[in-house]
């Protein structure tokens, strides 16, 4: 077992720089996951979906003030300065879904009949838009009715008679779907754990082929009295091993950092998924070892290979956001089918035979993957081999 | 001397592929990632109908003006729903399968069944709470004068829009724009390396080749700028690509203000240069320590330009303004951005003033430190 033990020496040596990528991984998914849960909040109540906006108040009268507070209803209101440059900007970032601008003499106007529209500056089409637009129709168009059907109403009337309409909702029942919030942040995790793993897989393995096909090396080591399949499969066996150690602690530390929900079916199957991407991996790293002759090459290959992946298969993006011909492409890439297969274990609730056979069909598609990658690798080792 | 030294140079930086896979390649295929993986990165807030069912029982059949208010929102173009007549059972079925968001039982009261609170169930929830409403108020007046019922039809049937869309600017808020235009500034910073490989060249005690220059009989500062020259119109070339493969290949918008953004594309490419020869200049160790300062430098300038979380621009420039105006990576996505987005130039000139001087820094920096090196042997 002398090369798997020198293996084991030469990744030992790079082991700090391995670890750059698991602790650069950590802190961005840590980061990510404390702004990603505040969005994906389930709950088995119906809960009203607020959102934000700038309220740009000129007026100040009893009827604004009621639509102010039926606004609150359903969005946070946010304090931004009032200057063009700052409002640009936050709408921009999606500080805020709309501004909204009442102007002066809007009160007055609207209790005479006159036809008035508060200003609004959205982001076009936009789904918040069309939630925010229904509410403020709803307040004035119900006014409204008053306004134009009872002559003399004042401002203090109005706002009391709306008040009560608008205090009672349409009644909401929730079936539970069972969607677990920790699931789905674990999810995510998992999803990113394609794109660190990949990499230090295979600048691991790289590093290490790069040393064994120096020529004089390699040439002293084909006069060696192992036999050349020997050494390859020895070789594979240190490749796995070094993928296995690597795959262990970044789920471990994925792992302590999601500790609530370890003991879930799903979490029991993500780590399964994992794995077998892990071994997919290792095969990856097998054949662009086997190909790439310079460690300047490798640092390139490597950040396209692994970004490029990760780009188009839904690592750092949603598979849904992702446009359908891109995804078609992507699904020759086994990061598409490991993506893929985390999505549906998050979304399972039962676990027979039954839902988790698309699951099943994913790993054997990225395993099959993977042991392509071996059998081309070693094909070309020979193939080398023999020319020397 | 120069003609000798400029085509040589220029010779050597073509040749060395990967100078030229970091300056030119890995940006632009970085950009058909970015293009392919965001392209549809907004859909999701984007509005489209939403599925709904209605269950079809008697007390549905028999509301007239409920099925009259449900019927003006899933017709048109700018309808609200897609709406389905089906049984409870059927409805249970599709809610659980996410056909539908929600579905509607049109009892008294009128109940919504719903699997998840989200925006979508919330605007259900609202245009029934808005049909419940009118009616309450429709009840208060008649209680008053039941004389107004004709009235209160027509007037219902008259629903007025009570918000205009008040754009300040021509160009739509898209978000997706800024992780191009940090793009762009990484690209530009990325031509650090050909200002750090002039600077090494120079100094005697980095390289050999160095070391041969420092002994020909030509000035040194001569060779540096001569041979610089060569530097910057290579990666004024590849930026010029990049931008050229940003505009027409990929279709990204930066506004109409072309002249303006061919000059920040200019400045960036040249406070790259700068940048990189600056960085070489003050460490003082071999060339793979300098490649590791510039590319975690120019890293962590682009993650707070919002490269890779584009909320953390708008995060430094509330919270840590003069972190924003220090980074000149933000300054250029900012200058790209203030060209798009605004319609007044106040903002890209206070951005290309101070990229300016981070420039003028970079270049008097370098030359105090690299002028007059001598080495006692070489």
């Amino acid at each position: 077992m002398q090369v798997f033990k020198l293996c084991i020496k030469v990744i030992n040596k790079n082991k700090y720089l391995l670890l750059v990528y698991v602790v650069i991984f950590l802190v961005i998914s840590f980061t990510l996951s404390l702004t990603a849960v505040r969005e994906m909040e389930t709950s088995t109540s119906f809960k009203p979906a607020k959102t934000e906006i700038a309220l740009i108040n000129e007026e100040n009268t009893p009827l604004i003030n009621g639509f102010r507070a039926e606004l609150a209803k359903v969005a946070t209101f946010v304090d931004i300065p009032d200057e063009t440059e700052a409002l640009q900007d936050a709408l921009y970032f999606r500080q805020v879904s709309c501004i909204i601008r009442i102007p002066q003499g809007f009160t007055e106007k609207f209790m005479n009949g006159e036809n008035v529209q508060l200003g609004k500056i959205s982001i076009p089409n936009s789904i918040r838009n069309v939630y925010i637009d229904l509410c403020i129709d709803k307040y004035f168009n119900t006014a409204r009715l008053y306004v134009q059907n009872m002559n003399g109403i004042t401002q203090q009337e109005l706002v009391q008679y709306l008040k009560k309409d608008l205090y009672d909702t349409t009644s909401v029942e929730m079936i539970a779907k069972g969607e677990k919030t920790s699931v789905t942040n674990l999810n995510y995790f998992f999803n990113l754990f394609a794109y660190p793993m990949l990499s230090i897989i295979i600048l691991g393995m790289s590093t290490l082929m790069l040393i064994f096909n120096d020529k004089d090396l390699k040439m002293r080591n084909s006069c060696s009295p192992i036999s050349s399949t020997n050494i390859s499969m020895q070789f594979v066996l240190g490749n796995l091993t070094f993928t296995f150690v690597s795959w262990l602690i970044m789920v471990l530390s994925c792992l302590l950092l999601n500790f609530k929900s370890i003991f879930d079916f799903n979490t029991v199957f993500l780590v399964i998924s994992s794995f077998v991407f892990a071994f997919c991996c290792s095969g990856i790293s097998f054949l662009i070892g086997n190909l790439v002759k310079s460690k300047d090459a490798i640092t390139a290959v490597n950040n396209v290979v692994t970004l490029g992946m990760c780009f188009i298969s839904g690592v750092f993006v949603p598979q849904e956001a992702i446009g359908s011909s891109v995804l078609k492409i992507a699904s020759f890439m086994p990061t598409y089918w490991y993506v893929k297969a985390n999505n549906t274990i998050a979304k399972l609730t039962r676990f027979t035979l039954d839902t988790v056979k698309p699951v099943l069909y994913d790993f054997l598609i990225i395993i099959a993957f993977g042991l392509a990658f071996f059998s081309v690798s070693l094909a070309i080792r020979k193939k080398y081999r023999s020319y020397t | 001397m120069f003609i000798h030294i400029f085509t040589y140079r220029l010779k050597c930086l073509l040749r060395d592929y990967e100078g030229i896979f970091w300056t030119m390649l890995f940006p632009l295929i970085l950009a058909t990632l970015f293009n392919m993986g965001f392209s549809n990165l907004n859909s999701a807030e984007m509005f489209n109908p939403i599925n709904i069912a209605v269950v079809n029982n008697e007390s549905y059949r028999q509301n007239q003006s409920f099925k009259q208010t449900l019927e003006k929102v899933f017709t048109g173009d700018d309808r609200l729903f897609n709406l389905s007549v089906v049984s409870r059972e059927e409805a249970d079925e599709m809610l659980k399968d996410n056909h539908i968001d929600g579905y509607i039982i049109a009892e008294q009261p009128i109940k919504l069944v719903v699997s998840r609170s989200g925006i979508k169930q919330n605007i259900i929830k609202s245009f029934i709470d808005n049909y419940m409403h009118t009616f309450s108020a429709i009840s208060n007046i008649l209680e008053k004068d039941p004389g107004k019922l004709q009235s209160l039809i027509n007037d219902i049937e008259s629903k007025v829009k009570y918000s205009k869309e008040v754009s300040v600017t021509n160009a739509e808020p898209d978000n997706v724009l800024i992780y191009f235009y940090t793009l762009i500034a990484m690209a530009c910073f990325y031509g650090g390396f050909l200002g750090m490989g002039e600077v090494s060249d120079v100094q005697a005690n980095i390289k050999p080749v160095a070391a041969r220059i420092n002994t020909a009989p030509v000035h040194k500062l001569k060779t540096f700028f001569y041979s610089s020259a060569a530097s910057i119109i290579i990666h004024l070339t590849e930026m010029l690509i990049l931008l050229a493969y940003l505009v027409f290949a990929l279709k990204i918008d930066f506004g109409t203000k072309t002249s303006y953004v061919l000059l920040t594309t200019f400045i960036g490419s040249i406070a790259g240069f700068s940048f990189g020869a600056f960085i070489s200049a003050i460490v003082k160790k071999y060339e793979g320590f300098k490649v590791a300062v510039i590319v975690s430098v120019t890293m962590l300038c682009c993650f707070l330009a919002g490269m890779m979380y584009q909320d953390m621009k708008y995060i430094v420039a509330t919270k840590v303004p003069i972190l924003s105006y220090l980074n000149p990576v933000n300054l250029l996505t900012d200058a790209f951005y203030a060209l798009y987005y605004y319609d007044t130039l106040t903002r890209f000139f206070t951005n290309i003033v101070i990229l300016t001087g981070f420039i003028i820094v970079f270049c008097s920096g370098t030359y105090l430190i690299i002028r007059r090196q001598k080495y006692a042997s070489l």
